[in-house]
């Protein structure tokens, strides 16, 4: 038997990880078609033009203006006290903005118009809790008063016509079960654990085993091992000892980049909420941007050449309050950036209406006004990048949101001819998850008739 | 000596469909008669409570949840393992299969507010448990009468539109609650009510809510430090008069209406076909069929609800005895049956990461699924690839962690766990690893070990 000691060590370092991740989870309707065979390399019908799209949900709500500095805005550095980032110090983005200088890769990629920012941004619902708005980031709802209801992106896999890439490669949740992917439409999961796999001395007597009186089994397992293995793989110049984020950063790079791989992925970064010590430049939230910046320089590397077919888009639930607080820290406000990266983003650009920060600006006199309405960011990309068409947007994946332009400008070649036509609403999609007893009393009823 | 095959397979349903998995010699202990162990379990509806004095009542548990993140936190921890030592004592462990299947049933996130976290531990305890072979209108009426669901599902700030504090606010009422009571807790989807039923019923439930720290702080809106994060009646928020549901007047009655309604709804025969339905697919198949619901939604209807003699009727199914064990353990499941199997304790505090890790990789951690309708129960949604490759690597974690140099050997304990139902290729597989750590490892994925 190993000491149970090291695994102790490990585990501290691995657990610190996941503890990162607020706990937060939603579990999937149907998973029957997970890693299916069209899934895996050997697919003939592989294409490898297909648009991909990553979306990463920072949970805790990640305070935009040290994300994106207002270094233009002559009210942030009263209102910011010691927790103000100096013009200096900051990455400059435009005449306006500086970059947090934590985000090293993605400034190199600001300059290379591969990254954007979206300013003074929220989700629709103002209300600040962690909950309600992460619900609402991710069910894709006008505002509060739903529960129990499905993810947007689930939606979109519904929706989408059967011979989309997007449904037949499918999407892929990395780690915890979100939200967003939940629903009837069957998505793939990997999680990127630390626990160390099972060697071959048990791995060879357990799936004849399987393969002898319980097919299904052997099936699944046989493909769980494969799928990690793929989103595992490195090559020598690749650090093997990173954290579990950056791992599943690497994970989504390899698993998008396959030719019949999955097209979406979504993965969630937890810990951004930070009521007190969040440092400036440098700092408690410097480190964690600074892990999400080499995150996606990792992300950047695994997907290869498939990046500049790609979309990354970094969301939160809300911002924080406009003065930090008493303990060097901020609360919970509305008003803050997503940031998106990939190749296909129109880049090098600073996106959004500056409310700005005056006192009379600011939203009940507490936090940055959102001029954006999130949703017009998930759009536009939808719609520029994946090519959704207009009405399907407006009512099944972001339902009653016709007023919520999309943002199309935000992907690269906006201009190009769609093949979709904007009144097209697609197949019918559910926004509450349909129960087992409704399929069985449906069939009760067929059979009575 | 060893069962018959027939009759060490009756114990493996016993143990596995019904149970939480054997412990060493179970199927020679109830191997002349699994059922009526079974049945035996039954009869002790008091092994379901847990007696240990150190965790809060309901008004400790309400007032603590109101005050500070780190105590409710605290306390729900020790709800949790509590939870775990409890399903180690029984032989079959049927009851504690009940408990979770019940709290599934009202399944809430702790995530969601201060005020679940505190307290699911003490909803489970005092309103689950004292019913899970009793009346499920006390369970009903309990669950709905208490913080952790009127937080969870919204209805805290719910105004009746025509009240004096809604008149003089403006404010309005929530349907959450009530939806999901229709939707999820009783009758369930195709039940045969409307959206005005939903809306009528949302109207009853204004005014149920309970103090928040700050009401008690401030001695506001009724609350007060006697109080402090309990269940409250507002009556000044509540709807006036009567109203109509699903054909049936409810006149004006404060609290008593919306109790009313519950108490109809909980003995409405689509709530006992509902709940025999989610009995039969959660315990025997994933393709519940009508010669298994009807008896039991017969015997819930009959006995007025009585989940005692509805339980009495689902382990009574020809089906239940027949049916090949073609479920997957859910991964919490796994978990306790890992422990039993090999006479582990539940860890420790400072190791009980190797208990919540391995459910946060496998989406099944205690009391924190977001939504409304519970863990599935069906099987698709545990068996697939990314699940099976953690489960394996998650077994060795456990040999790793809580393996003894004085654990039986692997092919040794296969036997005293299956007897006789552990198939050839499963025998002749544990004896291919060269050590004791991987044979174990494949013990505890064995299909024997996996499927229930």
């Amino acid at each position: 038997m190993r000491d149970p000691n090291d695994l102790r060590r490990a585990a501290a370092e691995g657990c610190a990880e996941s503890r990162l991740l607020i706990t937060r989870r939603a579990m999937l309707g149907v998973t029957a078609g997970l890693f299916s065979a069209a899934y895996l390399p050997r697919d003939a019908m592989a294409a490898d033009g297909d648009a991909r799209l990553l979306v990463v949900v920072l949970r805790g709500g990640t305070d935009g203006l040290s994300v994106v500095v207002p270094t233009g805005d002559r009210d942030y550095a009263r209102l910011r006290g010691d927790i103000a980032i100096p013009t200096s110090a900051t990455i400059k983005l435009d005449s306006d903005f500086g970059l947090h200088p934590a985000l090293k890769t993605f400034g190199k990629l600001f300059a290379r118009n591969e990254a954007a920012v979206v300013h003074a941004t929220c989700v629709p619902l103002r209300n600040r809790s962690h909950f309600d708005c992460q619900d609402n980031l991710e069910n894709g709802l006008p505002g509060i008063g739903a529960v129990n209801s499905t993810g947007w992106l689930n939606r979109l896999l519904s929706a989408l016509p059967s011979g989309d890439p997007v449904v037949k490669r499918g999407a892929i949740q990395v780690g915890e079960a979100p939200l967003i992917l939940r629903g009837p439409a069957p998505v793939l999961g990997w999680s990127p654990t630390w626990f160390s796999p099972a060697g071959r001395d048990i791995r060879r007597p357990l799936l004849s085993v399987y393969d002898e009186i319980d097919r299904p089994l052997y099936s699944a397992l046989t493909r769980g091992i494969e799928a990690n293995n793929l989103a595992l793989k490195s090559d020598a110049s690749d650090d093997a000892d990173v954290s579990a984020l950056r791992k599943g950063f690497r994970g989504a790079g390899h698993l998008l980049a396959e030719a019949s791989g999955p097209r979406i992925a979504v993965l969630s970064v937890g810990n951004w909420d930070t009521h007190s010590g969040q440092g400036a430049a440098e700092g408690f939230l410097a480190d964690r941007l600074a892990e999400l910046d080499e995150a996606i320089a990792d992300f950047r590397k695994a997907v290869g050449s498939a990046w500049k077919k790609t979309v990354v888009i970094c969301a939160t639930e809300f911002g924080r309050t406009a003065r930090v607080n008493g303990d060097s820290g901020t609360d919970h406000g509305v008003g803050t950036v997503a940031l998106l990266a990939g190749g296909a983003v129109a880049g090098g650009k600073v996106y959004g209406d500056w409310p700005g920060l005056a006192p009379s600006k600011l939203f009940e006199d507490s936090d940055l006004k959102a001029t954006t309405d999130l949703r017009a960011v998930f759009k536009g990309v939808l719609r520029g990048h994946l090519d959704v068409p207009a009405g399907m947007l407006d009512k099944s994946i972001f339902p009653e949101s016709a007023k919520i332009t999309p943002l199309t400008t935000l992907v690269a070649g906006d201009d190009r001819q769609r093949t979709s036509s904007a009144a097209e609403t697609g197949r019918p999609v559910r926004q509450r998850p349909l129960p087992p007893i409704a399929r069985y009393r449906a069939k009760q009823a067929g059979a009575s008739l | 000596m060893a069962l018959e095959v027939a009759a060490a397979r009756q114990a493996r349903i016993a143990f596995q469909r019904f149970g939480l998995g054997p412990k060493p010699g179970g199927p020679q202990r109830i191997g002349t008669d699994p059922k009526a162990a079974l049945l035996d379990e039954l009869d002790r509806p008091n092994a379901a409570l847990i007696t240990s004095g150190s965790l809060p009542g309901y008004r400790e548990a309400c007032a603590d949840s109101q005050r500070d993140f780190a105590l409710p936190y605290e306390v729900f921890q020790q709800e949790r393992r509590a939870r775990l030592v409890q399903a180690l004592k029984p032989e079959i462990g049927l009851l504690e299969r009940l408990v979770t299947f019940w709290s599934n049933h009202f399944s809430m996130t702790v995530w969601k507010d201060q005020a679940i976290l505190g307290t699911i531990g003490q909803l489970e305890r005092d309103v689950i448990r004292p019913n899970v072979l009793g009346s499920f209108t006390q369970m009903l009426l309990g669950v709905m009468r208490h913080p952790a669901m009127i937080a969870y599902l919204d209805n805290d700030d719910s105004i009746g539109p025509r009240s004096p504090i809604g008149k003089s606010w403006g404010a309005g009422f929530n349907e959450n609650l009530a939806r999901e009571i229709l939707e999820l807790h009783t009758m369930g989807v195709g039940g045969g009510y409307t959206e005005a039923d939903v809306t009528a019923f949302a109207r009853i439930l204004t005014g149920w809510s309970y103090v928040r720290g700050w009401e008690a702080d401030n001695e506001w809106n009724g609350g007060n430090d006697e109080n402090r994060g309990q269940f409250i009646f507002r009556a000044d928020w509540h709807e006036p008069g009567g109203i109509d549901l699903m054909g049936k007047r409810y006149p004006a009655a404060g609290q008593d209406q919306g109790e009313g309604v519950l108490r109809d709804l909980a003995v409405h025969p689509k709530t006992a076909e509902h709940l025999a339905f989610k009995l039969v697919l959660h315990f025997l198949t994933d393709e519940p069929t009508e010669a298994m619901v009807a008896p039991v939604a017969d015997a819930f209807l009959s006995s007025g609800g009585d989940l005692g003699a509805t339980t009495r009727a689902l382990v009574d199914l020809p089906e239940a005895w027949s049916l090949p064990l073609k479920k997957l353990r859910t991964p919490y499941e796994l978990a306790l049956a890992q422990y039993r199997a090999t006479g582990t304790d539940v860890p420790e505090p400072d190791d009980f990461w190797t208990f919540t890790e391995p459910m946060r990789a496998l989406d099944n951690l205690p009391w924190e699924y977001g939504p409304p309708d519970g863990y599935p129960d069906e099987t698709a949604a545990w068996l697939n690839p990314d699940a099976m490759r953690v489960r394996l690597d998650t077994s060795l974690l456990f040999v790793d962690m809580f393996g003894e140099d004085d654990w039986p050997v692997p092919g040794d304990l296969a036997r005293d766990l299956f007897d006789s139902a552990l198939s050839q290729p499963s025998k002749v597989a544990l004896r291919k690893p060269a050590d004791n750590r991987a044979a174990m490892a494949l013990l505890l994925m064995l299909p024997e070990f996996q499927r229930r």
